[in-house]
């Protein structure tokens, strides 16, 4: 066991893959000599060369393409986009080529990538550098999403995501760079599809996802303390494919939930989850469903501003109590 | 021979064109690749070349007309026929997919009581579903709350409810259903659920002729396997292995060579059905019957009918069954084995034409034959039986079919249905 | 080794027959069948056979036919919606690419792709792509794995005279000159961009061969209505590509006889255009080259002939196609064959 930040878990996902397989290549803007901007990819140029780490001019739209073009001919690239909000620039290639060149060939061909992106708010980036845009790339059919939290779960889900034959998206989350958490030696892989009861209980469930679960931690922390509302806390992690098994299982225990999102309230994931739920679950419900998320507006770049716009612990515990208690 | 010239698809999204000039008359010869009528969409004027050869012998639209994409505009004497498309009907779309693209999120059916009591308070859908299930009052429940001035009745207050009662046995699965509470005067009155139950039961029970044929099937040989196998099963897969698995694999091979079995019948035509959709009859404690499907019966071995049933049958015991899973059922199996009883003669549902019934498996005496003579041993025995649509098909032929479950269920290597190395 | 600019040196054409008779008769035959082809195609619109939309390359066919002789096994083609003479000409069937335009069963993606969509893997047709500029950097990736593994074919792009305004061309072109890919860029010029002129919308005269300079790439102009032509170039920048000698970017002047797509009648065209272009039809011009090379007029015909059979032959094929079954509605979003996106 060690304790590694979440920033070094992403150098270390992407060595484990890179080791395992020779045609693991992986390419980007500033991934390779200088480490990732975020210092997310230090040392993996040194270890192994400019032949498999490449730095790329500033073309998203040539990143994406190429990684795909690479992956639809045998090698298993990761290409990064630096922040997530820079998706919107090379969005083609994930709403209308990788996603739907399998079904379109009929099968003939496929795109084995990953994307890893920078995404997420609570680092006074503004409002172009700070959105959460998970829920962007979970409405397009045919590819998948994850989001980890921990820095355990960024390598397991990584490993899981190169090695899967579908294109995946992975939102690393911006703020989470700096977190600690224990990891195991030796090789870790998760499983994509999979969420986590993080706190199990019995009063009510609470769904999150990436910055927002040790937000939705801390918070049922003091619901239990101070409230005495004892919060079951399921960290979603990969929104497609999606756990509905565990949170509608979660549902039939506690009948109550609530989504903690940090996109802004337009179609965020949550929502998804809440109709799902009203609709498979409705007869397991004692309460209305309720999304806790950042308002619909741009992220400021002042801090007390954009602290106050993301769900913080004490505006889950305020909503939770007021929502239980009513 | 003759062909016809149609209005020609003109634009992506053009869905009709007005002609509006004739470059030929009736009578005209036509060779391919002539001019024959100028034609204006909304997005485009064009002109529309012959693709056939041969004399125009009528137009049935004329200059100044419209007619959609793919109308006949003119009709050609000619030798060459432009044949029709052939757009054959694509074969039946397969179930084996899990979920249907149209149920990508399964809505559970059934209706659990109002939203709201008599007196206007509301209660939750979990409120709602606990006092049907439960078999409370809710006029009594809603006098309650609102005595306590409670807005609403949600699940802690009917779980109260529920257990301030007088408790009702629950026996573990499976069990023998408890009896109702009879209150003063000895009358009781059945549920919604129950009574809907009663009323298609009645119907089916009205309209087709049933016929009930039995056979006695050792299950020595099953039972060896089951138990050699169950403690492992138990512990992959959280359950219990009864014979239920065994008999309607059974079941699922023995269709394959009585296909008849395995159809719908509406009163005229019998339509066999290609895969096997199971339902699995399941008793509702005072709720009435549900007969849940398992589809695509016939692709699954013992052990996946094992599973595919306990999830079902957990469904309709926690009413999550949707729409889904109880329709296009082809035939079904009541299992009454936990009662205790010989035989049992099931209600058909229509428009299955049969419905098998297992019945108590005990160790009994019987003769047993060997080379070296007839002897007296204990097996397991249990009658497997059938009520048969005698419109679909005559005795012979389900006897046959009953003949054939005996013959697996007794002699099949059930050994293989289970993996080696649990 | 020939440089690319010697290739196109228009007196060569008589002097030497570096081509040879074989590969003569397998440009003509190329041409001659996806000209017939298309025009079936053509007739199959007008009929309510072929849905959607379609688009046509007739007139464009020898830049198809010059490269697909050109092209080894092995060397991967991408193409634009406009891509049926280039899925033709990689050796793919015409009851495969009719049968996906009037998507049935028998075309070559059982109907799910459509015209626009074109795939083959087994022909090294690695999809049409209908996004404008798309595919260029994803041509560009597929040679970055041929120069990854050490593997020697070649990834060849082929689209319009529109797709050089794009920013995707640009990123594509810089991208593969500073990796030095095993890439050729060839940009079919037919004057115009849908329904516009290219001159009115681009900076310059030559979409693609006047950009070619700020990629640090040679301008490589070609009259892409001559197929041997066509076909020496091609060998040139192929063989330059796979001896590590890094992109090209070649610009094949030609024209398109019908409208951009079968909706369009072209009604924008200056009068006398189509007619100076037809007389510099390709089709027509190798048929005169194979006479001047003295292959007897009944060879010629016999070609000609067996395309006509051929087309007839895949019509009927198609018509009797059915549809493709209902489930492959949600076959093959993800590899596991299936659609789920939920347990």
């Amino acid at each position: 066991m060690a304790e590694l930040t979440y920033r070094d878990a992403v150098a270390r996902g992407i060595a484990q893959e890179m080791e395992r397989d020779e045609r693991v290549v992986f390419l980007g803007e500033d991934i390779g000599k200088a480490g990732g901007v975020f210092k997310t990819t230090v040392g993996l140029y040194e270890k192994f060369g400019p032949r498999r780490v490449r730095d790329t001019p500033i073309s998203e739209q040539a990143i994406l393409g190429a990684a795909m073009g690479a992956a639809m001919t045998g090698l298993r690239p990761i290409a990064e986009i630096m922040f997530a909000d820079f998706l919107a620039v090379c969005f083609d290639y994930v709403a209308n080529e990788m996603s739907k060149l399998r079904y379109m060939s009929n099968g003939q061909l496929a795109c084995p990538l990953v994307i890893r992106t920078g995404n997420g708010g609570g680092v006074r980036f503004g409002a172009q550098h700070s959105q959460a845009v998970e829920n962007w790339t979970m409405m397009i059919p045919g590819v998948k999403v994850v989001a980890p939290s921990s820095p355990m779960d960024v390598i397991g889900l990584m490993a899981a995501a190169v090695r899967d034959p579908d294109p995946v998206i992975f939102h690393e989350h911006k703020a989470l760079y700096a977190i600690k958490g224990e990891v195991p030696d030796g090789e870790i892989v998760d499983r994509l599809g999979t969420a986590k009861i993080l706190r199990p209980g019995r009063d009510c469930t609470i769904v999150a996802l990436a910055l927002m679960v040790p937000r939705a931690l801390a918070a049922a922390e003091t619901l239990q303390r101070e409230h005495g509302v004892d919060a079951e806390v399921i960290d979603v992690r990969s929104l497609v494919p999606l756990d509905t098994q565990t949170i509608l299982g979660s549902v039939a225990k506690t009948g109550r939930l609530f989504t903690v999102e940090e996109n802004p309230r337009l179609c965020g994931w949550g929502a998804e989850i809440a109709s799902i739920v009203a609709d498979e679950a409705f007869w397991d419900l004692d309460g209305p469903i309720v999304r806790i998320t950042t308002p619909h507006i741009p992220l400021p770049a002042a801090d007390h501003l954009e602290d106050l716009a993301l769900p913080s612990a004490s505006r889950i515990v305020d909503k939770v109590r007021r929502v239980l208690n009513g | 021979m003759t062909s016809t010239i149609i209005m020609p698809q003109l634009g992506e999204t053009v869905a009709e064109g007005k002609v509006l000039a004739w470059f030929k008359s009736i009578g005209d010869e036509i060779r391919e690749g002539d001019n024959l009528f100028e034609v204006e969409t909304d997005k485009v004027t064009i002109e529309v070349q012959a693709v056939v050869a041969g004399r125009l012998s009528e137009i049935r639209v004329g200059p100044g007309a419209t007619a959609k994409v793919g109308e006949v505009v003119a009709v050609v004497d000619g030798n060459m026929t432009a044949k029709a498309p052939v757009l054959t009907a694509a074969p039946a779309a397969k179930t084996s997919q899990w979920r249907s693209p149209f149920e990508e999120v399964s809505t559970p059916i059934g209706r659990f009581g109002p939203a709201k009591g008599p007196n206007g308070i509301h209660l939750t859908p979990l409120a709602r579903r606990l006092i049907a299930q439960g078999g409370l009052d809710l006029a009594g429940l809603a006098t309650e709350a609102q005595r306590r001035g409670e807005r609403r009745i949600d699940g802690a207050a009917v779980r109260a409810a529920i257990s301030a009662r007088p408790a009702t046995p629950t026996a573990p699965l499976p069990a023998p259903p408890s009896p109702l509470p009879v209150p003063e005067g000895n009358v009781i009155s059945l549920n919604a659920v129950r009574l809907r139950t009663g009323e298609r039961l009645t119907e089916n029970w009205r309209t087709i002729p049933h016929v009930f044929q039995a056979i006695e099937v050792d299950f020595t040989a099953v039972n060896r396997v089951r138990r050699s196998r169950k403690a492992d099963f138990q512990a992959t897969h959280g359950f219990s292995l009864t014979f239920l698995p065994f008999i309607a694999r059974a079941t699922c091979l023995a269709i394959s060579a009585y296909p008849q079995i395995n159809a719908r019948f509406d009163g005229k035509v019998l339509t066999l059905s290609r895969d096997v959709n199971l339902g699995i009859a399941v008793d509702l404690d005072h709720n009435g019957l549900v007969v849940p499907v398992v589809r695509g019966a016939g692709e699954l071995t013992a052990i996946g009918l094992a599973k595919a049933i306990r999830r079902q049958t957990e469904k309709a015991k926690a009413g999550k069954l949707s729409a889904d899973d109880l329709a296009e059922g082809t035939y079904s199996i009541s299992n009454n084995g936990a009662f205790g009883t010989t035989f049992t003669a099931p209600i058909i549902n229509a428009p299955q034409v049969g419905i098998l019934s297992t019945d108590a498996i005990r160790l009994k005496p019987a003769v047993v034959s060997t080379p070296e003579g007839d002897f007296l041993a204990p097996r397991m025995i249990g009658i497997v039986a059938q009520s048969f649509d005698h419109r679909a098909f005559d005795g012979a032929y389900s006897a046959a079919f009953l003949s054939r479950i005996k013959l697996i269920l007794e002699t099949r290597n059930w050994d293989e249905e289970f993996p080696s190395d649990l | 080794m020939a440089s690319v600019k010697d290739a196109t040196a228009p007196n060569d054409r008589l002097r030497n027959d570096d081509i040879g008779l074989d590969r003569r008769l397998e440009l003509f035959r190329l041409q001659v069948e996806i000209r017939d082809c298309e025009k079936r195609a053509f007739d199959l619109f007008l009929q309510n056979l072929i849905k959607g939309t379609s688009h046509l390359s007739i007139g464009q066919e020898a830049v198809a036919a010059g490269f697909g002789v050109a092209m080894q096994k092995g060397d991967k083609s991408f193409c634009t919606y406009r891509g049926h003479a280039h899925t033709l000409a990689r050796g793919a069937s015409m009851e495969g690419m009719l049968g996906e335009l009037m998507l049935r069963d028998i075309g070559l993606m059982r109907g799910k792709g459509g015209s626009m969509h074109l795939t083959s893997v087994k022909h090294d047709v690695l999809g049409s792509y209908a996004i404008i500029g798309a595919h260029l950097p994803i041509a560009c990736g597929s040679a970055w794995r041929a120069q990854y593994l050490g593997e020697k074919d070649v990834s060849v792009c082929f689209f319009g005279d529109g797709t050089t305004n794009i920013g995707a061309f640009h990123e594509a072109l810089n991208f593969a000159a500073v990796w030095k890919l095993p890439v050729v860029f060839v940009c079919e010029n037919n004057l115009y961009m849908e329904y516009t002129p290219i001159s009115e919308v681009t900076a310059v005269k030559h979409p693609a061969a006047d950009r070619a300079a700020a990629y640090g790439l040679e301008r490589i102009v070609v009259d892409g209505n001559d197929a041997d032509v066509v076909y020496r170039t091609a060998l040139a920048a192929l063989e330059m590509a796979r001896d590590g000698g890094g992109p090209s970017l070649i610009e094949c002047l030609t024209y398109r006889h019908s409208g951009h797509s079968r909706a369009d009648p072209a009604k924008y065209r200056p009068p006398g255009e189509l007619e100076e272009w037809l007389k510099r039809d390709p089709v027509v011009i190798y048929r005169e080259r194979l006479r001047d090379f003295g292959v007897k007029q009944e060879t010629i015909d016999a070609v000609e002939a067996a395309s006509k059979r051929k087309v007839e032959a895949a019509t009927e094929a198609c018509k009797a196609s059915p549809q493709a079954p209902l489930e492959l509605l949600t076959a093959d979003v993800y590899a596991d064959g299936g659609w789920a996106w939920r347990n």
